[in-house]
């Protein structure tokens, strides 16, 4: 057997150190305010750090036609647990959304494995269907439609973005007809007209980002304080630990806005770096997917990488003022436990397939 | 075929993807890079507070630097709420130490603001209680400086300087015309925080503050102290209503001294009335100039070559008809036979109102309007009155008559000096003013300068010399003779007043005054005092208000260097008077010697021998008859 891809696993591991940093240099102000403990979540974020890591190791040995097997029920169960997350008291609301199961202080969201449990159910069904018609096409389409709804009832766009336009990544290397993909912009464009009127809030979100300044205290506000985060970071930045906006002006810097903390800290130089370990990261998976024996360890491998890759992109464009506030985390550098994990254990699979390569 | 169709769309979706990378990496190097300054400026804004540090108000400083109005550092209470950490304990002693009201502090050091500045208690705290603060060390209390308004000369000037108030803003007088000029703006000693004001480990920046505008007046230290002096001891001596002065340079409006009575402290200014403060009398108070006014008529007459001084004769039988009335001359009985000159020497009011009558209305008024009566004269004095005139075409035979020796006109103290600085000047109506320049307090430059303004040519040069001459003869013979100093040319003209009040005369109440100036030859300092109602003794301007004005004059003369001028006309002595005589040297003489040298002193020695070795006064001053000069004599 082959070893599996040195540059993917060590881009992996550097964002993740780089992350655990990050996530220390970021949140300690705000552990200390809010826990009396600088540590809190440096240590919680570890904890998964090191779990995960184990598990990529584990699974990265665990040959992944195993996946393909046992494809329907996984999603079965992601499912069952969407729908038992929404129910009050199983489920717990963080940040707005009912989407978590919670565990003491940690918290474990199950549209994290969903993410995964789709990627592996749509690799599967593109292996066993030509998606070229639309008959074929219509029943993945039909479930990615019901996790979206599902994850959509929490409410978390975020997710359900990254899930609809990952299954979306998937479908058109998979042959999907242009034509479909055509109409597909046209309803996803008429789909967000229809959120939006559903929720007025979502539209002042997208007004913020065009002009950030028009409401400083209310939706501009985040992308302002990111914006004063990576403007003063400059070339070189304001050197490790010395970020002011993590100081309570950027609200929980170590989530989302993690990037315009790094940003600060490192400036563009760190910006660059960030962006190149991504690079890699992508670059690799798609080699990977290229070079993959059999079509399931392709699409799998490619949709894994896509979707860290398209996850990635959206909060980077968030962050520095590109696009819409969405509420989507940084991969591997953001703080989140389950999620960490659940990218890592992604990573496992994705190396395991690079054991197979031609 | 089907792989190969994966594979070119995985190189699409990876194209898009660098592309997207690519286009978040110039947005980064847009923010970090190109809007850097912006941004940073504006998080700095944001993370920043100011502790305010005070710029110092400008000074103000008379022509020969002397400091008129300067400030004094105190310290100011500011509180960062979110750094006290006991806020009972802290307003606790705050109040104690500021003899406050314990719950108010505690609004203070509670408020939810990022910095609590303490006012108007906490303000302008001197060293004691400031250091009292200061010991305490207290987390979150901070002292900062300020500068305080100090006027080294407490009441000098008070009426034109006026006054600031608690935040150090002009309210009234030059600081106010002034302010934005004096005002300096705010610096700063700027912490970094975050956002819930916490102070974070970062250095301090100090941002220096910009002290005011210094500006330099016209006025004479030494001028005004004399003003204000002679002004002080006339309210003791006359226990008067009130006494005003200004003193001025003729050959430009370089007002030299200003001041009036009542005055006020500015630095306690609320002890006083609002009209004490606010009315600065001599541009303000509008009365009926008397008799100082025929200087107007005067040069108004000989411009128009209507009289000849010297060879013109008028008889003053005691009173003149005019339009059916009567005018009295204020001597019982008249003048007799007098040359116009003589008029003028007397201040003969039939005499005045001949010349009137013959120089017309039309005549008269146009000289009164160009020599700057009825309208502002426009010194950057404010609440400068403009004074009443007759309108021309309401003016009768009577009106005429009144307002050629002064009366029914009303007129401001500063119109009058300006006119008559015009009419001895060699013609020329200069515009008053009292601020000579403001400058940058750093490098001195200056931002503002005036410069004399010519309002107009009132009469010619030839006429003014005239002029002068008889007011000369004013002072050396006639009713000025109080203000004559020995050695040097003074001209001037009395003037008393009746008050009006109710549209009737008052019984016994008059506003004395004179107006003098030297070298009559060759003008070169001009001043003008009146005296409200004096009490226990005879109301004239000759009386009062002349030797007042001579006190100031010989302050002026040694102030600016007059020299002495020869070529003036002898006072004539009356019997009251003693002659001045000059000093002989009798150095080296014998004592005999030496005592008939000096027959017309008092001679006192001291030592002992026969030889005068010293003597005071010295050879050539001139004392009156009968003063004491002292002689050392010895071996």
């Amino acid at each position: 057997m082959k070893k599996f891809n040195m540059p993917l696993f060590i881009s992996v591991i550097l964002l993740s150190i780089f992350g655990i940093i990050m996530i220390y240099s970021s949140s300690y102000i705000w552990a200390s305010f809010k826990y009396n403990n600088p540590y809190k979540y440096v240590i919680n974020q570890g904890i998964f750090l090191v779990i995960g890591i184990f598990s990529m190791l584990y699974i990265s040995k665990i040959d992944y036609h195993i996946y393909e097997k046992y494809s329907n029920k996984l999603l079965l169960i992601c499912l069952i647990l969407l729908i038992l997350v929404l129910i009050p008291g199983v489920g717990t609301v963080r940040n707005g959304s009912r989407s978590w199961f919670g565990i003491g202080s940690f918290g474990i969201q199950p549209s994290e494995f969903t993410k995964l449990g789709l990627i592996i159910f749509t690799s599967k069904y593109l292996v066993n269907n030509d998606i070229k018609t639309f008959k074929n096409l219509f029943p993945i389409l039909i479930i990615v439609f019901i996790t979206f709804g599902l994850i959509m009832l929490q409410p978390d766009f975020g997710t359900g973005t990254i899930i609809v336009m990952s299954i979306m990544g998937l479908l058109f290397i998979g042959g999907m007809n242009m034509n479909f993909i055509a109409k597909g912009v046209i309803v996803g464009i008429v789909g967000i007209i229809g959120l939006i009127l559903m929720a007025p809030y979502r539209l002042q979100r997208i007004l913020s980002f065009l002009d950030p300044w028009s409401d400083p205290l209310g939706s501009g506000f985040q992308i302002i304080q990111s914006l004063y985060a990576i403007g003063p970071g400059g070339l070189l930045g304001m050197g490790f630990g010395n970020s002011i906006q993590k100081h309570f002006y950027l609200p929980e810097p170590q989530t989302d806005f993690i990037f315009s903390i790094i940003s600060e800290e490192f400036g563009f130089m760190g910006v660059l770096i960030v962006s190149t370990l991504f690079l890699i990261l992508i670059i690799s998976g798609f080699i990977i997917s290229k070079k993959s024996i059999d079509m399931f360890g392709k699409y799998l491998s490619y949709g894994i990488t896509f979707q860290i890759a398209f996850q990635a992109i959206l909060n980077l464009m968030v962050v520095v003022g590109l696009i819409p506030v969405t509420g989507v985390t940084l991969p591997f550098l953001s703080y989140g436990g389950s999620s960490l994990l659940i990218t890592l254990c992604s990573i496992g699979i994705v190396l395991n397939i690079s054991k197979n390569v031609y | 075929m089907f792989t190969k169709n994966i594979h070119s769309r995985i190189n699409i979706v990876l194209f898009v993807i660098l592309l997207l990378f690519i286009l978040i990496i110039f947005k980064v190097f847009y923010i970090q890079v190109i809007d850097y300054d912006n941004l940073y400026s504006k998080a700095e804004d944001l993370w920043s507070r100011n502790l305010p540090v005070e710029g110092d108000r400008g000074n103000i400083y008379d022509s020969t630097g002397v400091l008129i109005a300067t400030n004094e550092t105190r310290a100011s209470l500011v509180i960062i709420p979110n750094q006290v950490t006991d806020k009972e304990e802290t307003a606790k002693k705050l109040s104690e130490i500021l003899n406050t009201n314990y719950e108010d502090m505690l609004k203070h050091v509670s408020k939810k603001t990022s910095i609590e500045r303490v006012h108007p208690e906490g303000r302008r705290l001197n060293y004691e209680i400031s250091s009292k603060i200061s010991e305490l060390n207290l987390p979150g209390v901070y002292l900062m400086k300020e500068s305080k308004r100090y006027y080294p000369y407490d009441k000098m000037l008070s009426n034109s300087i006026g006054f600031v108030g608690v935040d150090n803003q002009g309210l009234s007088g030059l600081e106010l015309t002034y302010d934005k000029y004096l005002t300096g703006s705010y610096g700063a000693i700027k912490y970094f925080s975050d956002a819930k004001g916490n102070r974070l480990k970062l250095n301090e920046i100090y941002v220096r503050p910009q002290s005011g505008m210094n500006i330099t007046l016209t006025i004479n230290f030494d001028i005004q102290s004399a003003l204000e002096r002679e002004l002080n001891n006339a309210m003791d001596r006359y226990d008067a209503d009130g006494a005003w002065g200004i003193v001025m340079n003729p050959n430009n409006g370089e007002i030299l001294a200003i001041s009036s009575r009542p005055n006020f402290a500015p630095s306690n200014y609320k002890d006083y009335t609002i009209e004490e403060i606010n009315r600065n009398l001599p541009v303000w108070m509008t009365y009926e100039p008397g008799s100082t006014f025929k200087i107007i008529t005067l040069s108004a007459s000989l411009e128009e070559g209507i009289v000849d001084l010297y060879n013109d004769h008028f008889y003053d039988s005691g009173s003149i008809k005019v339009g059916g009335a009567t005018i009295h001359c204020w001597k019982h009985g008249g003048h007799g036979d007098q040359t116009y000159l003589e008029v003028v020497q007397n201040s003969c009011n039939p005499g005045f109102v001949n010349l009137g009558l013959k120089l017309g209305k039309e005549r008269l008024f146009k000289y009164i309007k160009n020599f700057g009566f009825g309208t502002k004269t426009g010194v950057d004095l404010n609440g400068e009155g403009s004074g009443i005139i007759f309108d021309v075409e309401h003016v009768g035979d009577l009106e005429l008559a009144t307002t050629a020796f002064g009366q029914g006109v009303s007129v401001t103290p500063i119109q009058q000096i300006t006119a008559v600085s015009a009419a001895i000047n060699g013609g020329i109506l200069y515009k008053p003013y009292i601020v000579k320049s403001i400058n940058e307090p750093e490098t001195n430059t200056v931002v503002l300068e005036n410069k004399p303004v010519k309002v107009r040519q009132v009469i010619s040069n030839e006429t003014s010399i005239k002029v002068r001459d008889a007011l000369e003869k004013v002072v050396s013979l006639g009713t000025g003779r109080n203000a004559y100093i020995d050695g040097y040319r003074v001209g001037g003209k009395t003037g008393t007043a009746q008050k009006v009040s109710e549209g009737k005369y008052m019984v016994g109440n008059y506003i004395v005054s004179f107006m003098g100036f030297l070298p009559a030859d060759n003008p070169k300092v001009i001043a003008y005092i009146a005296v409200d109602n004096a009490k226990g003794i005879t109301q004239y301007g000759g009386t009062i208000a002349a030797p007042i004005a001579k006190n100031i004059l010989l302050a002026s003369i040694d102030a600016l260097n007059i020299e002495d001028s020869d070529g003036g006309t002898e006072m004539r002595y009356t019997y009251l008077d003693k002659k001045y005589y000059t000093i002989p040297n009798v150095i080296g003489m014998e004592v005999k010697e030496a005592r008939k040298a000096l027959k017309n002193f008092k001679v006192e020695y001291s030592g002992t021998g026969n030889t005068v070795i010293y003597q005071s006064p010295s050879e050539g001053v001139r004392i009156k008859e009968g003063e004491t000069v002292r002689l050392l004599v010895s071996e």
